[in-house]
């Protein structure tokens, strides 16, 4: 039996006296999407980071295709798109790639850095400091980066704030284009209509807890979005 | 070890661009040189030129502090700092290239102060060049290693700039050490003691070790 592409068990993660996920059980299969909704502070963008293994649990378990998040051999299998680009504003388009790909160990990043921007539709901008770039540019270079290394697992955090309506449109066809491809999504959303759109599953996050969870498309955007001001009302 | 040189290599073109780092350590530094300059009575007397390496290793810690600082704040704008950690390798080696890198910034900015040192205090330091070279190279990897790590546990910190020499500044005893005391008997004599390099020597090797070490649970969030 193949493992899961992700796993959580009793996960918790506190900050000081501070609880920022407890008790979260998950199990996503190879090629399925995941949305995450929940209020402000529910603990979405936590869970999405120990997934990428940029902090640890604190309690309880978690594995990327059955190996610790935390290890490196869990990071090569992840991409990360966080509503920061991670990108460095002073480099250019091909030289924040071509770092990117250093970074995850790429082989021949210069050679196939041309067809990274191509992809991104940056091919004109490739010389171009990122700080020149807009939002909707530095939003498609941000993917591009978390793309190089061909990841399986595909972390969104919140990749459709602050995009005009065409670069959103265009980036959930590239994201949907993507799970086509078999790449397995986790997809944090304040937008339940998005969260219906790309994702086969969904959860519902309130206090680092799972309070409503659907699966293979069951929850339509209007009874996530219902879900979510249920969380938000008990929030408040 | 691709991961050093492209850490490595990112620092330095950003720094080459912004020249924001170097400026703000050269500035600091050659500041400091003139005050001790004017502060100490006589100018180039025989009593401040005993004190010179003491003074000009203040003048380098106090450069190297600036550096470390913006070393890893730079990392903060855009989540830049995720995006590194995300690399599948032993995160030891982002420690070795962030090192690397502050090491080499730090040598610019050492070069050019030693010199305006140099010329301030009346220093011929022309004979013993390579040699103070060596121990600056040495004091500076010690400095450099531990301030790498140091500047990682800082920068989530509130209070960044006040936080770094507070834990930074302890741990630079022996490096301060050795470095003081292996200038002093080059500029005095023209020799190299070799008591103090090996105090440098195991310090360096013992800071770069544990802070490769740890560096792994310093990145983590």
């Amino acid at each position: 039996m193949s493992a899961a592409a992700l796993r959580a068990s009793g996960l918790g993660k506190r900050f000081g006296r501070a609880v920022a996920l407890e008790g979260v059980d998950l199990e996503l299969p190879a090629g399925a999407s995941l949305a995450v909704l929940g209020p402000n502070g529910a603990g979405k963008s936590t869970l999405l980071r120990l997934i990428a293994g940029l902090a640890r649990p604190t309690s309880g378990s978690l594995t990327v295709a059955g190996t610790p998040a935390h290890l490196p051999a869990a990071r090569a299998r992840v991409g990360f798109i966080g509503h920061a680009s991670l990108l460095y504003p002073s480099l250019t388009a091909r030289e924040n790639l071509i770092f990117a790909a250093r970074l995850q160990q790429v082989e021949g990043a210069g050679r196939r850095v041309e067809a990274w921007l191509e992809g991104a539709g940056l091919a004109r901008a490739a010389d171009l400091p990122v700080s020149h770039f807009s939002r909707g540019m530095a939003q498609r270079l941000a993917i591009a980066r978390g793309l190089v290394h061909d990841p399986s697992l595909l972390l969104l955090d919140e990749p459709f704030s602050g995009l005009d309506p065409r670069a959103a449109t265009r980036l959930a066809e590239q994201l949907a284009s993507l799970h086509a491809a078999g790449r397995t999504l986790v997809l944090v959303t304040h937008d339940p209509k998005r969260a219906a759109q790309l994702s086969d599953r969904a959860i519902v996050l309130d206090a680092g807890r799972i309070v409503f969870e659907s699966r293979d498309g069951e929850a339509d955007a209007e009874e996530l979005e219902r879900a979510v001001l249920a969380a938000s009302d008990s929030a408040a | 070890m691709s991961v050093l040189l492209a850490i490595l290599w990112k620092d330095l073109v950003t720094e080459w661009r912004s020249r924001d780092r170097i400026t703000a350590m050269l500035l600091f530094s050659l500041l400091v040189v003139m005050v001790f300059h004017f502060a100490l009575p006589g100018g180039a007397t025989r009593e401040t030129q005993a004190s010179a390496p003491g003074l000009l290793w203040i003048a380098y810690v106090f450069a190297a502090l600036l550096g470390l600082n913006r070393s890893f704040s730079l990392e903060l704008e855009n989540d830049a700092l995720a995006g590194i950690a995300l690399s599948p390798v032993d995160r030891g080696w982002i420690f070795l290239g962030k090192t690397a890198a502050n090491w080499a910034i730090l040598g610019v900015a050492q070069a050019v102060t030693g010199c305006v040192f140099a010329l301030v205090f009346d220093l011929d330091l022309a004979a013993v060049a390579f040699r103070l070279a060596l121990v600056v190279g040495l004091g500076s990897l010690g400095l450099c290693s531990v301030g790498t790590l140091f500047a990682a546990v800082a920068v989530r910190t509130r209070f960044r700039e006040v936080m770094l020499p507070l834990l930074l500044l302890p741990l630079l005893v022996p490096v301060l050490l050795g470095a003081v005391r292996a200038t002093t008997g080059l500029l005095e004599t023209g020799t190299l003691a070799f008591e103090p390099v090996q105090l440098l020597l195991v310090t360096d090797a013992t800071y770069l070790i544990v802070s490769y070490l740890v560096f792994d649970y310093v990145l983590d969030e």
